[in-house]
């Protein structure tokens, strides 16, 4: 079949065994995640005792009666600094790994990433208009998310309308819509940046690049509902994209309305990719590295593969996380950065694989 | 098929080069700022000014970028796109051969402002002022191949990391202006007028730790660069220098700025990104800082971190000198 590439063992993994999620796949993904936020909450400048911290942590817990080792300024970084930074990055990594996962699912092609529909692009230039308007008035810096999750609903808007030919949409036609709106953001957001001064220029692109050091309780709650909102549609979804990986016209005849269903798992995965986005910045690669890596750990089949992205993706983020902060502590390196410098190479190694598969 | 794996590779190859692009402006910044002072060979030729030529010394060459930049005649339609520039013409009296500014040049007030950025790509927009000396201070593009060409001579002024590349920078000036005599005694009196301000602290501010904020995501500005050398004078200690590793302006942390709880705060993202000191107390852990809770904490205009014209200088050294005998 020219001009689809299939994942590997689509079929036969459907039809011999069906692929459940079972508790060794389930347990290696909830010990990483614990893991990585352990080592997101006890490193940092500050000079803790990560035993201190984790003293802290536990001592919070009802009916354990441990106390607590660190002072009063000890207690605000780890709650109010360290916990808000961890907790936003398993909600964006969760996110941005389940949507890449499922436009990986909906669109049959394994290089497809959340920002695909111009998400990235819309939201970039809803976060420089913030930034550039913002000038001497102040209050830029709290506009900025707002403006990026309008930014990226409208550039995605846009991918669809554009898309819609006289003989329907077909996936093709929306991944080219996709390509030409953000194109055009792009262009109008650079012509922007070219009109503005330095001191804005490095807002925005410490903002492209990515980051969650300047998180707080404030954006966990700003995020979580359309987050939770978006994960709980695409684990609700994952029976249908493993039937969509068969194709349009095989799902059709399994009795699925596969206009709809791609319908439902794009709005979610976007919705929850604009809204990780709005607060995080464009964070690259996540929405790749993660479902690669665990297609090889745990197969290809959407059952394991979404709820294991959520796990997977927020234990990733939050570890790249604390790279960002401990590679040149204090000097804090943009997230953006670290995941692309990890995730280039392995996109090159995913690259090399479908080749081999098609 | 096929072509949609190139376009998101093609998608995935400009990202990573935007991350590199966008690494860049910030590690080269550094950079810039970096290179010590003027070659002996450029300060020979400060020190022996004016070759024996035409009416005032014209034409007179000057170093520039590596180069030479020959003026040839006592300028009088100078456009400066610089705003430290644009103080020192005006404070060495060269202004009234002044006929356009950028658009960030707020001192003097009444400096003949464009809408130049002084970031433009090309340089034909210049050329509606028709100017015979022109100022940069970040030249982009061919801006300066394109005015050679023209034969209009460009003057690039980068950011001075300390008092003497600024002396050296307003004699510059001088000579490619025809004021090097008073440049001289302009550059003599800031620095006693500087002097007189540091002493005027009587030693309050040795030892002291400062953090200089310039975006609420803790950007911060290391000793290395010039404000930070403007706060060594008062020996003050620049918290964010252990970040400062291939950067004069690194980002740090909130955690960091609690860890280190700095004597001074100085926030110098006041204009851009309306901070306050009462907004900065309000950030989480922050009421815990000593310099919040003993009212040490200081907004700023934000061009005071970010220029080195002799106005901006006496205004930042004065304040300094003001906090720490408060």
């Amino acid at each position: 079949m020219p001009g689809r590439l299939a994942l590997p063992d689509e079929g036969t993994a459907l039809q011999l065994q069906p692929a459940r999620l079972r508790a060794r796949h389930v347990l290696p993904a909830v010990a990483f995640l614990l893991v990585a936020a352990t080592a997101s909450l006890v490193t940092g400048p500050a000079g803790l005792s990560p035993f201190g911290v984790v003293e802290e942590v536990v001592s919070k817990l009802p009916l354990l009666h441990v106390h607590s080792p660190l002072g009063p300024t000890g207690s605000v970084v780890v709650w109010q600094l360290r916990m808000p930074e961890m907790v936003l990055g398993l909600l964006v990594g969760a996110v941005l790994a389940v949507s890449g996962a499922s436009y990986q699912g909906v669109f049959l092609n394994p290089l497809a990433d959340p920002y695909l529909l111009g998400v990235a692009s819309g939201a970039g230039l809803g976060a420089t208009l913030a930034i550039v308007s913002g000038g001497g008035t102040g209050s830029a810096t709290s506009a900025v998310p707002a403006a990026a999750f309008g930014g990226a609903v409208v550039a995605v808007a846009a991918t669809f309308a554009l898309s819609r030919s006289r003989h329907g949409r077909s996936t093709a036609s929306l991944i080219l819509a996709g390509v030409a709106v953000a194109a055009f953001f792009t262009a109008v957001q650079t012509f922007l940046m070219q009109e503005h001064s330095s001191i804005e220029l490095q807002a925005i692109y410490t903002w492209l690049l990515g980051g969650l050091s300047t998180a707080g309780w404030s954006q966990v709650l700003l995020v979580l509902p359309y987050i939770a909102a978006s994960s709980a549609v695409l684990v609700c979804s994952r029976r249908l994209l493993d039937t969509m990986s068969v194709g349009d016209e095989e799902a059709m005849a399994l009795g699925l309305s596969v206009r709809h269903a791609r319908l439902v798992v794009i709005g979610a995965a976007t919705l929850g990719t604009a809204a990780a986005v709005s607060v995080s910045g464009l964070i690259g690669f996540v929405g790749i590295i993660v479902p690669h890596a665990i297609r090889l750990l745990a197969g290809p089949s959407y059952r394991r593969l979404v709820p294991l992205s959520l796990l997977y993706g927020g234990g990733f983020l939050v570890l790249a996380d604390v790279v960002a902060r401990t590679a040149l502590s204090p000097q804090e390196v943009p997230l953006g950065v670290v995941t692309a410098f990890l995730g280039a190479p392995f996109f090159l190694v995913v690259l090399r694989q479908s080749r081999k598969l098609t | 098929m096929h072509r949609t794996k190139t376009f998101r590779f093609a998608v995935a190859a400009v990202g990573i080069a935007t991350a590199a692009l966008a690494a860049g402006p910030l590690a080269s910044s550094g950079a810039t700022l970096l290179p010590a002072g003027p070659s002996p060979a450029a300060q020979a030729r400060h020190e022996a000014p004016a070759s024996p030529a035409g009416a005032n010394g014209f034409p007179v060459s000057l170093p520039s970028q590596g180069g030479t930049v020959v003026v040839p005649a006592r300028p009088d339609r100078i456009l400066s796109l610089s705003p430290s520039a644009t103080q020192m013409l005006y404070a060495i009296d060269a202004g009234k051969q002044v006929v356009g500014v950028d658009k960030y040049s707020t001192y003097p007030p009444d400096a003949p402002r464009t809408k130049f950025t002084g970031g433009e790509t090309n340089a034909e927009g210049y050329l509606t002022v028709h100017p015979d000396l022109v100022l940069l201070a970040f030249p982009s593009g061919k801006v300066v191949q394109q005015l050679t060409v023209l034969h209009i001579p460009v003057l690039v002024l980068p950011p001075a990391s300390n008092m003497a590349q600024v002396d050296q920078q307003m004699f510059e000036l001088g000579r490619a202006t025809g004021h090097y005599g008073r440049a001289r005694s302009v550059a003599a009196s800031l620095s006693a007028q500087v002097h007189r301000l540091v002493a005027s602290a009587a030693g309050a501010g040795r030892g002291k730790t400062y953090y200089l904020e310039l975006s609420p995501d803790y950007y911060t500005a290391t000793s290395k660069t010039f404000v930070g050398s403007e706060l060594s004078l008062f020996g003050m200690k620049d918290v964010a220098d252990p970040a400062g590793r291939g950067t004069g302006y690194p980002q740090i942390s909130a955690e960091f700025v609690l860890h280190a709880n700095p004597y001074y705060v100085l926030l110098a993202d006041t204009v851009c990104c309306a901070a306050t000191p009462a907004s900065f107390a309000h950030r989480p852990g922050f009421s815990a800082l000593s310099a919040v809770r003993d009212h040490r904490v200081v907004g700023v205009n934000d061009s005071l971190a970010s220029e080195w014209g002799p106005h901006t200088i006496e205004g930042f050294v004065g304040l300094v000198a003001r906090l720490l005998r408060r």
